[in-house]
């Protein structure tokens, strides 16, 4: 009767670079992927108002309001501008870019007043506080108008 | 004199060093998608894509103000504790403020200042009583907290 003999190392095989290299090229894949559609936190940085001295001169600017209702409709020097709706805020961005430019050419500050209903959107606020920093004015004050 | 190049033949592709790139592209955008993940409080932000980038190596608070909207009330954190009373929270602001002024800086901008997260729901009142309580603490350095886009 014939035995068979079983070698031990047949069969085993050696690290296979290849899969392996498919393996890390679709991981990377994913990780590539992620990164761009990853949301990430940011931030929008204003500064309180503080004491002025009386001896020092303070310019005059022009105050354009921009009201926002609890609705959510925002308003610029009582014109409406956007519904609740509209959350690019376009026309708003329009204007606010020529009393950007406007301001510039006079050499005044642009300063912009966002007054919002006691009950307005946090997010509105912001979306408009958005629309702001796109156009490059940095005079922003918050006010919060009382409840009638 | 001895030649530069030539050789004899094709060189051969070298698999060490493709590994070692595609390993560290691999870490890299792996860092960069998992950093997101460390936040702290989860809150559905507004979103403002014109915001900049956060700049992590200042001395600050932050007051995250999550929003029932069914009682529409405001509950404020701060330090990991939570607030209803503004007035606390003003004075732990101020507490905190005169703690960090003998920490030292760790970026260029020694200012300290608060960062406020605010749920996209709550009402204005409530975020402009917070900027109050920082004006309160003498905090003139106020950030709003907001992602960059919609999404998870």
């Amino acid at each position: 009767m014939r035995r068979l003999v079983v070698d031990p190392n047949e069969g085993t095989v050696g690290f296979q670079i290849a899969p392996m290299i498919d393996v890390v090229f679709v991981i990377m894949l994913f990780f590539m992927v992620m990164a761009g559609a990853v949301k990430v936190e940011r931030e929008l940085n204003c500064q309180l108002p503080g004491t002025v001295e009386t001896t020092k001169e303070v310019p005059f600017a022009d105050e354009q309001v921009v009201q926002i209702t609890a609705r959510g409709d925002v308003l610029l020097n009582e014109e409406p501008l956007a519904d609740a709706g509209d959350k690019v805020l376009q026309k708003l961005r329009d204007v606010l870019r020529r009393v950007k430019a406007n301001c510039d050419a006079a050499k005044t500050p642009a300063v912009v007043v966002i007054a919002s209903e006691p009950k307005a959107k946090h997010g509105r606020t912001m979306e408009v506080l958005d629309a702001l920093a796109e156009v490059g004015i940095t005079s922003v004050s918050f006010n919060v108008t009382e409840e009638e | 004199m001895a030649g530069g190049g030539g050789g004899d033949g094709d060189p051969e592709f070298q698999i060490a060093p493709m590994i070692d790139v595609l390993l560290v592209l691999l870490i890299f955008f792996m860092s960069i998608t998992s950093s997101q993940v460390l936040k702290t409080e989860k809150l559905p932000l507004p979103v403002a894509p014109n915001a900049l980038k956060r700049d992590i190596m200042r001395n600050e608070a932050i007051v995250n103000v999550k929003w029932d909207a069914a009682r529409e009330k405001a509950t404020y954190v701060l330090e990991g504790k939570n607030y209803s009373d503004l007035k606390q929270v003003a004075e732990q602001l101020k507490a905190l403020k005169k703690q960090n002024a003998s920490t030292p800086v760790k970026g260029p901008n020694p200012e300290y200042r608060v960062v406020i997260r605010g749920d996209r729901e709550a009402n204005a009142l409530t975020i402009n009583q917070v900027l109050n309580a920082a004006g309160e603490a003498g905090i003139a350095d106020v950030s709003f907290a907001v992602y960059n886009r919609e999404g998870e």
